[in-house]
């Protein structure tokens, strides 16, 4: 008689058990609700005292209502579209998606391999490479450029990312005024169709208030206006252990989660229904350097902590993974790309972004990113567990192979040898003389190469004549 | 080409193992030469493969079953040939096996097979071969080269020793002895006066043939 199949466990980790999943949200709910947040904005202010919030001077207090109501409100799934409008990124249960990092000073320029200032095209690089790489799911803008108007950065930043790619966007702005503008792109790269953004966004806005315990003004403005136009909210505070937050990393969760918080509750006052991702950036600041680290495992633990945090609350997640505190891609941008991303997927937290960080955050890296793309990969096929079935079993392949000497030239070894295995693309394991005779390249310089010609051949899908001119249009019409 | 012989070394190129010997019948129906089937479908064929594989495009398991496709359409012209295929024809004999002391003969098999597919006789002695084994095929099918493999840094000196018989036997100087296995290297064939070493298999029929040219 046939049989069920065996079921096949996916590795997966929590953090927190259920008890300290409710001890961080109490702290939480007392730091909203005792200390309060300075809001430094006078119509966020009314919006919120108009809620039931209590206002002493600047700072503002939410009674635990709000918070219950804005999580009711949001959505416990945020779906984004890709730039054609078709629906890709799911942030729901157990599923993840890595993407880039925003703000970077420095680049690595890909010919010369020099760290630079970044320039315009060093964005755009980054986008058509993404677009390229399997693993990578979004884009964000991977450094601000110094060779356009300081107040257009982000307008120019979201100009690159529409026209070197087709995947969804995350993006920053500088005040609300910009993001109107990059709210316009948007709708023109859906052929003037708002309702259809508004339905179906492929963009996210990255908003971040100021640890401790500040909403300033221009993250004020900036939520507002994405909020009114319906565009997906991320709103992570650094709360740094050891810098803007306490040095012990539950006290630094429990703020980052009461400021982001804040967050949620003004995007749904400001409109209903705002999609809306949880999840503060807690790493630590060193205490030897004053470095905010991007390659320890504490962000991991409190990023995976914070995936739990958002199962309470019923909202998809926002992460890091995939950088480093190195400054070239070494041994070290490896091992520490390697744990964050390992446990971004072990803690299936949805919308992991940072991938190919170098410095700190403070350098972008294409060979960090292509080094990723393949760890990505490695830690994927490990999540996916181990079939256990018939045909993995393999017990009649067992018995007619038991005297010969190798199941080499066996079928079933020809039937399965694709799916049963991973295969590197990057990594090597060729023998010696074979490794020899290629040139006898290291990781890193078989990175270089990779990005090189993922630079020098990949063209993604274009986009109609009329969208680009009329990006183009907005941004010459200036700010 | 005649279109056959193409669709028989694609058919070897795709191990389509289940398609060959129709093809193969069919080619001999139409009173195409074994020889021709032979050079231009099948170790062209194994020629594309082993490209293939250097390349990164096929795998082992894929290697394996273009060989074993083209061993079924071998058996079906094999008795054709020997009327047909003349002395200067064949590649050459290959006499190959593990060393004494060692069991060892994934790594072998492997280069028996591509061997095979490139058109070689090989002659496979299996595992734990003493020196006299290696000697008394050589003599027996009048090899003109001689594949040896360890696995162990401990029965890598059992080849050494076997050269050493082939040097009393007068042999040495009429056949090419050939290296392979994980510990071996080419510094060490030196040593030992083996003439040849590959790291892989599609390493050593290229091995093998540059031998051959010599």
């Amino acid at each position: 008689m046939k049989q069920l199949p065996v079921e096949t466990l996916r590795p997966s980790m929590r953090i927190l058990s259920d008890e300290q999943v409710q001890a961080i949200h109490h702290a939480a709910m007392e730091i909203m609700t005792s200390y309060g947040m300075h809001v430094q904005d006078e119509e966020a202010v009314q919006i919120f005292r108009d809620a039931g919030a209590f206002v002493e001077k600047d700072r503002v207090k939410i009674p635990e209502f709000l918070v219950q109501d804005a999580l009711n409100s949001a959505p416990s799934r945020v779906v984004l579209a890709n730039q054609k409008g078709e629906r890709c990124l799911f942030l729901e249960e157990g599923k993840t998606y890595f993407g880039t990092g925003s703000d970077t000073i420095y680049t690595i320029d890909p010919e010369t391999r020099v760290r630079r200032r970044v320039q315009v095209n060093d964005v755009g690089n980054f986008a058509r490479v993404c677009d390229a790489l399997p693993n990578i799911a979004f884009i964000m803008s991977m450094g601000n450029p110094v060779d356009v108007p300081s107040e257009m950065v982000y307008m120019y930043e979201f100009a690159q990312m529409v026209k070197n790619s087709n995947l969804p966007i995350v993006f920053c702005s500088d005040t609300g005024k910009d993001t109107e503008k990059i709210w316009e792109m948007a709708v023109a790269v859906y052929g003037g169709d708002r309702q259809k953004l508004e339905q179906n966004p492929f963009l996210l806005h990255y908003v971040e208030p100021v640890s401790p315990l500040i909403f300033n003004k221009t993250s004020v403005q900036k939520l507002i206006t994405s909020a009114r136009h319906n565009i997906p909210i991320s709103f992570p505070s650094g709360a740094n252990a050891g810098s803007g937050a306490p040095i012990t990393l539950a006290g630094a969760m429990a703020m980052g989660i009461a400021e982001c918080l804040f967050g949620l509750v003004l995007s749904q006052l400001v409109r209903r229904g705002v999609p809306f991702v949880f999840g503060p950036n807690v790493s630590i600041m060193d205490q030897k350097t004053t470095v905010v680290s991007y390659g320890c495992p504490e962000w991991a633990l409190t990023q995976g902590a914070v995936t739990d945090m958002g199962r309470f609350y019923g909202l998809p997640t926002w992460s890091y993974a995939g950088a480093t505190d190195s400054k070239r891609v070494d041994a070290q941008a490896g091992i520490e790309a390697t744990f964050s991303i390992f446990a971004a997927l072990a803690c299936r937290s949805n919308l992991v972004h940072d991938v190919g960080y170098i410095e700190y955050g403070t350098t972008s890296s294409l060979e960090q990113l292509v080094m990723a793309n393949e760890i990505i990969d490695m830690a994927r096929f490990f999540m996916n567990g181990l079939e256990v079935s018939d045909n993995t079993l393999a017990l009649d392949v067992i018995g007619r192979n038991r005297d010969r000497s190798s199941f080499l030239g066996d079928d079933h070894t020809l039937q399965n040898f694709r799916t049963a295995q991973w295969y590197p693309k990057l990594l090597d394991r060729q023998n010696y003389p074979a490794w020899e005779k290629g040139g006898s390249l290291t990781m890193e310089e078989r990175l270089q190469e990779e990005a090189s010609k993922i630079l020098s051949s990949h063209q993604p899908d274009s986009k109609p004549g009329e969208v680009l001119e009329k990006i183009d249009n907005i941004i010459a019409a200036g700010i | 080409m005649a279109d056959i012989i193409k669709e028989i070394h694609d058919a070897v190129v795709a191990y389509r193992k289940d398609a060959i010997v129709e093809k193969v019948e069919k080619a001999i129906n139409e009173g195409i030469e074994a020889r021709r089937i032979l050079h231009d479908g099948f170790i062209a064929a194994m020629d594309v493969v082993g490209e293939k594989y250097s390349q990164g495009d096929m795998f082992i398991p894929e290697m394996l079953a273009a060989a074993q496709s083209m061993k079924l359409g071998l058996e079906k012209i094999k008795p054709l040939l020997q009327g047909e295929v003349a002395a200067e024809d064949s590649k050459g004999v290959v006499v190959i096996g593990t060393v004494k002391d060692d069991i060892h003969d994934i790594g072998k098999n492997l280069v028996a097979m591509m061997l095979e597919g490139a058109g070689f006789e090989v002659h496979d002695i299996g595992i734990d071969n003493p020196p006299e084994n290696f000697v008394a095929k050589v003599k027996e099918v009048n090899a003109r080269v001689l594949g040896m493999s360890a696995l162990l840094t401990t029965t890598m000196p059992n080849m050494k020793e076997a050269i050493d018989v082939l040097k009393d036997e007068g042999l040495y100087d009429k056949v090419h002895v050939i290296v392979g296995g994980a510990p071996v290297s080419q510094q060490y064939a030196d040593e030992i006066g083996a003439g040849g070493y590959a790291a892989d298999a599609v390493a050593a029929v290229e091995a093998v043939k540059n031998l051959l040219k010599n």
